[in-house]
């Protein structure tokens, strides 16, 4: 995904990673990061990077957008989203607009949707993510950033296996510093091969 | 020698705990020499008590900790002559600083009769909102320019990366100012520093037992672009000079 919100900044920026993901088949799945207060734009820039370019989920960032996680312009993207069964995967850290209280609103208003908490909570909110996704089945926890191995363990323990997916948040972090913290977390063979691969390779596998 | 230049030891009112022996096991997994310890916060929130923990621990292993006193600006004369006890009678030879969970502004006025005429450096708890951010931070370090002031965090404390810019002006303002790596995810950040303000100011540190010297170590172990010998300092070379004396 790109770091800016689309159609701001660059209105190529589909394009750009549509590209990227062209050029590395098999490696690489995009995400659409889009800013909701385009409305009837924003919503057909989803519809085209889902069936037109491929692209498999939904990126939000409440922060840069200053859309609320709960405003009615996300959740029209959301249930976009949703309707080719494309999760969303919003900014989810220690900010307003982005806690896991606010995000778990859009959760609860679209249960048909899959939603992704990225940083799992950041540096203080990780406790949170963890309660408000046992409260909300459709909500998975990413583990991008967010700096406790043994937060990952207490989310797989609780969530079950199927719940937390390995992130990187790449370039911005080292992928390789970030796998090694999933595997500090010691959740056992069975439970590491599903967050680190198999969750998102389900859930990438199921949009259409 | 490896230096991990932020840990904990005792039992904190929030339930964190860690005893000097653990601490040390952990170490030695990562393979990390010695290490900066400071008192938690006990359930008592007597200062005091956690002082005399730490300088205990400090006994038990002289050669692999050094001691950090932690006082309470809140509490006027009474602090002053705390830090006073704690790097005189029992030997501590730093000021540990938390004004999130001591709840006051790092820059507060009361702040400053701890810091005139110290001549030990003092670690601050950085990157917390509305009191110890960077810039607030920075303003301390001004005020005190012949005192050491490290910062915890990067002197930034945010899973989207919005307060480096405030935590680089305030480490080009300040000479006296440098950075610690704890919990820092943002490699580019870490490695911005060494490269924009020298790797003299980047201090590898884990906050154990609240991150993992496992993890936290990698950061610096593992970032692609600091040349050998900047990795050396930020991974000791920086703490013996700056913080073990």
């Amino acid at each position: 995904m790109t770091i800016v919100d689309a159609p701001e900044v660059n209105p190529d920026a589909l394009e750009l990673i549509a590209e990227a993901c062209a050029a590395y088949p098999g490696r690489l799945d995009a995400f659409a990061r889009i800013h909701p207060w385009y409305g009837d734009e924003s919503l057909a820039l989803l519809e085209r990077a889902i069936v037109e370019l491929g692209f498999k989920g939904l990126k939000l960032h409440p922060v840069t957008t200053i859309a609320h996680p709960a405003g009615e312009d996300t959740l029209r993207l959301i249930r976009k989203a949703a309707e080719h069964s494309a999760p969303t995967l919003f900014h989810c850290g220690d900010e307003p607009l982005a806690t896991p209280l606010a995000v778990a609103r859009a959760a609860a208003a679209c249960p048909e949707a899959t939603i992704i908490l990225g940083h799992m909570g950041g540096y203080a909110h990780v406790d949170e993510a963890i309660e408000v996704a046992e409260r909300h089945p459709n909500i998975v926890l990413e583990t991008s950033a967010m700096p406790y191995p043994d937060k990952i363990r207490a989310a797989v323990g609780r969530l079950g296996p199927e719940r937390v997916l390995y992130a990187s948040d790449g370039p911005a972090c080292s992928p390789r510093i970030e796998v090694e913290k999933v595997r500090l977390a010691g959740l056992g063979k069975d439970a590491e091969r599903l967050v680190l691969g198999e969750n998102a390779k389900r859930l990438l596998d199921a949009v259409s | 020698m490896t230096v991990d230049s932020l840990t904990f030891v005792g039992e904190s009112i929030s339930g964190a705990k860690a005893s000097a022996e653990e601490l040390l096991s952990r170490l030695d997994e990562a393979k990390i020499d010695r290490a900066v310890v400071c008192p938690l916060k006990p359930r008592s929130s007597l200062l005091e008590e956690a002082n005399d923990i730490v300088a205990a621990a400090v006994r038990r292993y002289p050669d692999r900790l050094v001691g950090f006193a932690r006082v309470d600006p809140n509490l006027g004369d009474d602090a002053v002559r705390e830090l006073h006890r704690a790097t005189g009678e029992l030997g501590l030879r730093g000021l540990f600083l938390h004004p999130w969970e001591e709840t006051f502004r790092i820059h507060d006025p009361r702040v400053d009769p701890l810091l005139e005429g110290l001549t030990v450096p003092v670690i601050v708890a950085a990157g917390y909102p509305w009191l110890s951010e960077g810039l607030q931070v920075g303003e301390l370090a001004r005020r005190h320019p012949g005192v050491t002031v490290v910062a915890t965090n990067g002197c930034q404390l945010n899973i989207s990366g919005l307060g480096q810019v405030d935590a680089e002006l305030a480490l080009a303002g300040n000479a006296n100012l440098a950075v610690q790596t704890t919990g820092v995810y943002r490699e580019d950040f870490l490695e911005g520093v060494a490269a924009r303000f020298g790797a003299e100011r980047l201090l590898y540190a884990s906050g154990f037992p609240f991150f993992d010297p496992r993890l936290e170590v990698l950061r610096v172990r593992w970032a692609p672009n600091l040349d050998e010998g900047a990795r050396r300092l930020v991974l000791g070379g920086n703490a013996e000079r700056l913080l073990l004396g």
